[in-house]
């Protein structure tokens, strides 16, 4: 067939020339001139070269042999062109790479955990928006259903874990009986912790480490199970190692050690598993095989309705709802997504925009290809080869954009897996980049070539060769009327002006953040976490007395301007919440609480140490013991919320247990969870009345922050040895956890709004110059009879003025509209903010000035007579 | 060619060169050339061949394995390729004439409905 399709192609010319002479001889028959007769014969043969074409096209796959060709002529015509390749192939390889970055971060987002039959697993979350439930809860949930094969709790705690003589922090999670049952996967080595090693207290002191650990802390030890270990000073045996690549069944945790729930008072120092009013513990549950969520949510409401019937002191109102687990149970599970589907939408503009970018880019190059175009049509080109090549070319260079965005999510993805951020928490990124990217990549990269390389179409279907060719491609018309892509570069200008309006709103908002009245300063002060659970105290007086006697010998170190310690601090993620009812109420069920207030268990001298301003009253103090009455300070929302006044010292309140608490004092309002909360009601109770063993120490000092460090730790060491110290600094760097999201949200937008700006520049720089190299001759003559510069550039540039005064409006009207929706994400971030408007404006002006001052300096120095000569 | 001339002519249907290549292969083995001539003659000088679409039309049905091509001498004493029938060709004739005989005689029977009649 092959050879046979050869040799007929081969003898295709002469046959032809053949078929011709015959005509002529035929014609010289008929009584022509030799002359007259060859041409009457050519002309009635026709186009021999198209002939040829069509039927070589019988032999071939024509369209593959031209679709390599046109690959041959685009990769030829750009590289004529370079600096058009690299500025397309550049803005597309940042737009691909944005979409291919963000949908990596939101794949790793919405992926089930890693577990067998992941769908089947779920968590329990209480219907008034925390995760955590109490043990009992989850035993009777556990105890009661018919719809769960396994119901699990888990608690993650941060250890001091000491193995081969070294005592490290490390995060690990008690979980109870059926965890492992729930999780469903089989050890690596080793076995997992079975429902006998929760069965009580003591039952048993196995320990499961994770994968991880045992590479990075057991040196891989192939006879690791046995050894024995020491968690919070108790001694521990590993009886498995978890399989690879599971850490806990936190999306964004990662928990190195499991030990049974069981043994959690001798860990803690506080016994809460028969605590109904100790929240604590996280759920997760997987469902039996055939039954649907609906069914075990059914069941599960029956089951919070009996828990709450049997107990209505504590439970009341108590509603559990099936969620995906994996967020502190679901509890960051719907802002993350939603802000990454904000992004995911951002990227889309970005990408949008660089489109139509391109779209201008092309059809403005095609224009100058007007003449070219007729020619190849004129010879016999069908239009519609025509279409393909300058939609070859276009796939062409969204390819390379693409495979340039391909290395770069995957750069970017890469380094964000092994990131850590700077903060206590075992905070980790399980976003390591798929190989179903690169689908994704060149999905969203032969889309983008398509969509920017049919724009200029219209333009090829209206081109009528003979005119082309007559006018020398300079078409005075399209000068005229507003083309399409005038139409793109305003949609592009809009969409761009989006971008960077979100950019300004974010980074306004974290530059107020960085500025925001906390409500204390962490500004020249260090803070010192540790537990001394952790080292085998209780709520005791030894605790006391060891807590006391640090504040005393810190105290004393030079340089100390004041010092306290509290059990957590404010903004720290681990803050504790208490009911709050009126004095004169004895109804004290959960849900009759007048409202939840966060409390902080601190030292006299903590408020002088925080600089937290004391408005009213007076600290606390070490006289007020466990005998005398209980006090509290609260701050002003506390204060307005409870009393309706800002006078309270004097008058009481009740916690859970009923006893009537006196203020003392009134501190000021600050934050306490997150940075965008509005006021929330806090209180201060004196740790000598309310005990605890964890430990924030607050020392206020100017002096060196590594000295004075150096100079703390020893202090706590010269204590005692054994206290393991999580966390020693600034108070300032330890904070950078709660600032993180909105400064990954500030950097993120951040950068979108910079290439928005790059792709408004590039694209109204590109139409402004080129509309100005299309009228130059035009131009010239205006000059030459004597039209004044003023006149010349509104002339050249009016329109792109006109453009991009409307896309700039457009844009930043969206833009406004959009960042509402920021403000949810970045704390303060208000588009009504006349600094912001203010920003965008002058951004938006100032890039378009710099973007046409190029083509206006041409305009200015346009020489008539050179140019007219060179015509 | 005169307008006149060329209004009396009728372009060939789609389709149906192929047919009339067929035919004129029945005589014998013919190069390109007078296919083209032998057409006309045959049908008065009314029809004529778009010269351009007889390559494509010949080369088609040499892949298809009805027609075969061998070298010959011209009348000007030149190698040219002869074009000729083969045997798949010839049962594809018979089978291409009766389908046309069916389609020429539906579309006269809608033409001209009365003539029928009057028969």
């Amino acid at each position: 067939m092959i050879r046979r399709r050869k040799r007929m192609l081969e003898d295709l010319d002469r046959d032809i020339r053949e078929h011709i002479e015959l005509e002529v001889q035929d014609n010289i028959d008929r009584g022509m001139s030799p002359e007259d007769a060859r041409y009457a014969a050519l002309r009635k043969f026709g186009n021999a070269t198209r002939v040829k074409e069509e039927t070589r096209a019988v032999w071939t796959f024509v369209w593959l042999e031209q679709l390599l060709q046109d690959f041959r002529l685009a990769l030829r015509s750009l590289r004529r062109n370079p600096g058009f390749a690299f500025t397309a192939v550049l803005i597309l390889a940042l737009g691909i790479a944005a979409n291919v970055i963000v949908f990596g971060v939101l794949d790793a987002v919405f992926r089930s955990l890693n577990l067998p039959h992941p769908e089947q697993v779920m968590t329990l979350q209480p219907k008034d928006g925390v995760p955590f439930l109490s043990h009992p809860q989850m035993r009777d949930v556990r105890d009661g259903n018919t719809v769960f094969s396994a119901v699990a709790a888990f608690r993650p705690i941060d250890f001091g874990m000491e193995a081969k003589g070294v005592t490290r922090s490390a995060w690990g999670t008690v979980v109870s009986g059926q965890y492992f049952e729930v999780v469903g996967i089989k050890p690596f080595l080793g076995r997992l912790l079975e429902r006998a090693d929760d069965d009580h207290p003591g039952a048993s002191d196995a320990a499961v480490i994770s994968w991880a650990e045992w590479k990075n802390n057991f040196g891989a030890d192939p006879d690791v199970v046995g050894t024995t270990i020491r968690i919070n000073k108790h001694p521990y045996t590993i009886v498995g190692v978890a399989p690879e690549g599971f850490d806990g069944t936190e999306k964004f945790g990662a928990a190195s050690v499991f030990v049974p729930m069981a043994n959690q008072a001798s860990l803690e120092g506080l016994d809460w598993l028969e605590s109904r009013s100790y929240h604590g513990t996280f759920s997760l549950v997987r469902i039996k095989d055939g039954i649907s969520p609906t069914q075990a949510q059914a069941e599960l409401n029956t089951i919070a309705a009996r828990i709450a019937r049997e107990h209505p002191k504590d439970e009341d109102g108590l509603a559990l709802k099936l969620t995906r687990p994996g967020f502190l149970g679901d509890y960051f599970g719907s802002p993350v997504r939603g802000f990454l589907s904000g992004v995911m939408v951002l990227a889309g503009i970005v990408l949008l925009a660089a489109c139509a970018n391109l779209g201008g880019l092309f059809a403005a190059r095609t224009a100058d290809r007007t003449r070219e175009i007729a020619i190849r049509m004129s010879i016999g080109s069908s239009r519609w080869r025509v279409v393909r090549q300058i939609l070859v070319e276009a796939v062409v260079i969204a390819l390379c954009g693409g495979a340039i965005a391909c290395v770069l999510a995957w750069i970017t993805l890469s380094g964000l897996a092994t990131w850590h951020p700077p903060a206590q928490l075992p905070i980790r990124f399980p976003v390591t980049p798929e190989p179903s990217l690169i689908v994704i990549a060149l999905a969203i990269s032969l889309a983008a070539g398509f969509v920017f390389g049919v724009m200029p179409l219209r333009q090829i279907f209206k081109t009528d060769p003979n005119d082309a060719i007559k006018s020398g491609g300079i078409q005075f018309s399209a000068g005229r009327r507003w083309a399409f892509r005038d139409l793109l570069l305003a949609a592009q200008i809009a969409l761009c002006c989006v971008t960077v309006t979100a950019a300004f709103v974010s980074l306004r908002g974290l530059q107020k953040s960085l500025t925001l009245d906390l409500g204390f300063n962490p500004q020249y002060s260090l803070r010192t976490e540790f537990n001394l659970s952790k080292a085998g105290y209780r709520n005791d007086a030894a605790t006391d007395q060891l807590q006391r006697q640090l504040l005393e010998n810190v105290s004393q170190i030079p340089g100390v301007e004041a010092a306290g310690y509290s059990h957590t601090t404010p903004l720290d993620l681990a803050g504790t919440t208490v009911s709050i009812f009126p004095p004169d109420s004895n109804d004290l069920r959960p849900s009759q609480k007048a409202f939840a207030s966060y409390s902080y268990r601190v030292s006299p001298g903590y408020l002088a140490a925080s600089e937290t301003r004391l408005l009213a009253g007076r600290d606390v103090s070490f006289t007020d013991t466990k005998e005398t009455q209980r006090v509290a300070i609260v701050n002003q929302e506390f204060a307005r919320r409870l009393f309706h006044s800002e006078h309270v010292v004097g008058r009481y309140f009740k916690t859970g247990n009923g006893v009537p608490i006196e203020v003392v004092g009134v501190m000021a309002d600050g934050k306490h969870d997150t940075l965008s909360e509005d006021p929330r009601p806090a209180l201060l109770l004196p740790i000598s009345q309310y005990a605890s063993t964890q430990t924030v120490l607050i020392v206020r000092t100017y002096r060196d922050t590594a000295e004075m460090v150096a100079a703390i730790r020893g202090a706590i060491r010269d204590l005692d040895p054994a206290i393991p110290i999580d966390e020693s600094g600034p108070w300032n760097s330890q904070l950078a956890l709660t600032l993180f999201p909105s400064q990954v949200a500030a950097v993120a937008l951040g950068l979108f709004g910079a290439f928005g700006l790059l792709l408004s520049i590039a694209g109204t720089f590109g139409l402004a110059s080129y509309t100005v190299s299309k009228r130059q001759h035009e131009l010239s003559i205006r000059l030459a009879l004597g039209a004044q510069a003023r006149g010349i550039l509104s002339v050249a540039l009016g329109r792109m003025m006109v453009l991009l005064g409307i896309g700039s409006l457009a844009g930043i009207t969206l833009g406004v509209a959009a960042s509402r929706l920021l403000s949810i994400i970045v704390y303060q971030a208000s588009a009504q903010d006349p600094f912001v408007l203010a920003a965008v404006v002058l951004t938006t002006v100032l890039t378009g000035l710099i973007s046409v001052a190029g083509p206006v300096r041409r305009v200015l120095h346009v020489d008539p007579a050179k140019l007219l000569r060179e015509q | 060619m005169s307008t006149r001339e060329q209004k009396e002519r009728i372009e060939l249907l789609q389709g149906t060169l192929d047919l009339l290549i067929l035919r004129t292969l029945v005589r014998g083995p013919v190069h390109g050339h007078d296919i083209v001539k032998a057409i006309q003659f045959d049908s008065d000088e009314v029809l004529t061949v778009e010269q351009g679409s007889l390559y494509p039309a010949l080369h088609r049905l040499i892949k298809r394995g009805w027609i075969s091509a061998e070298e010959g001498t011209s009348q000007n004493n030149r190698r040219a390729k002869f074009y000729k029938l083969t045997a798949k060709g010839r049962r594809q004739l018979t089978i291409e004439t009766s389908k046309w005989d069916r389609l020429a005689g539906a579309i006269a029977r809608i033409l001209r409905p009365s003539e029928q009649e009057s028969k």
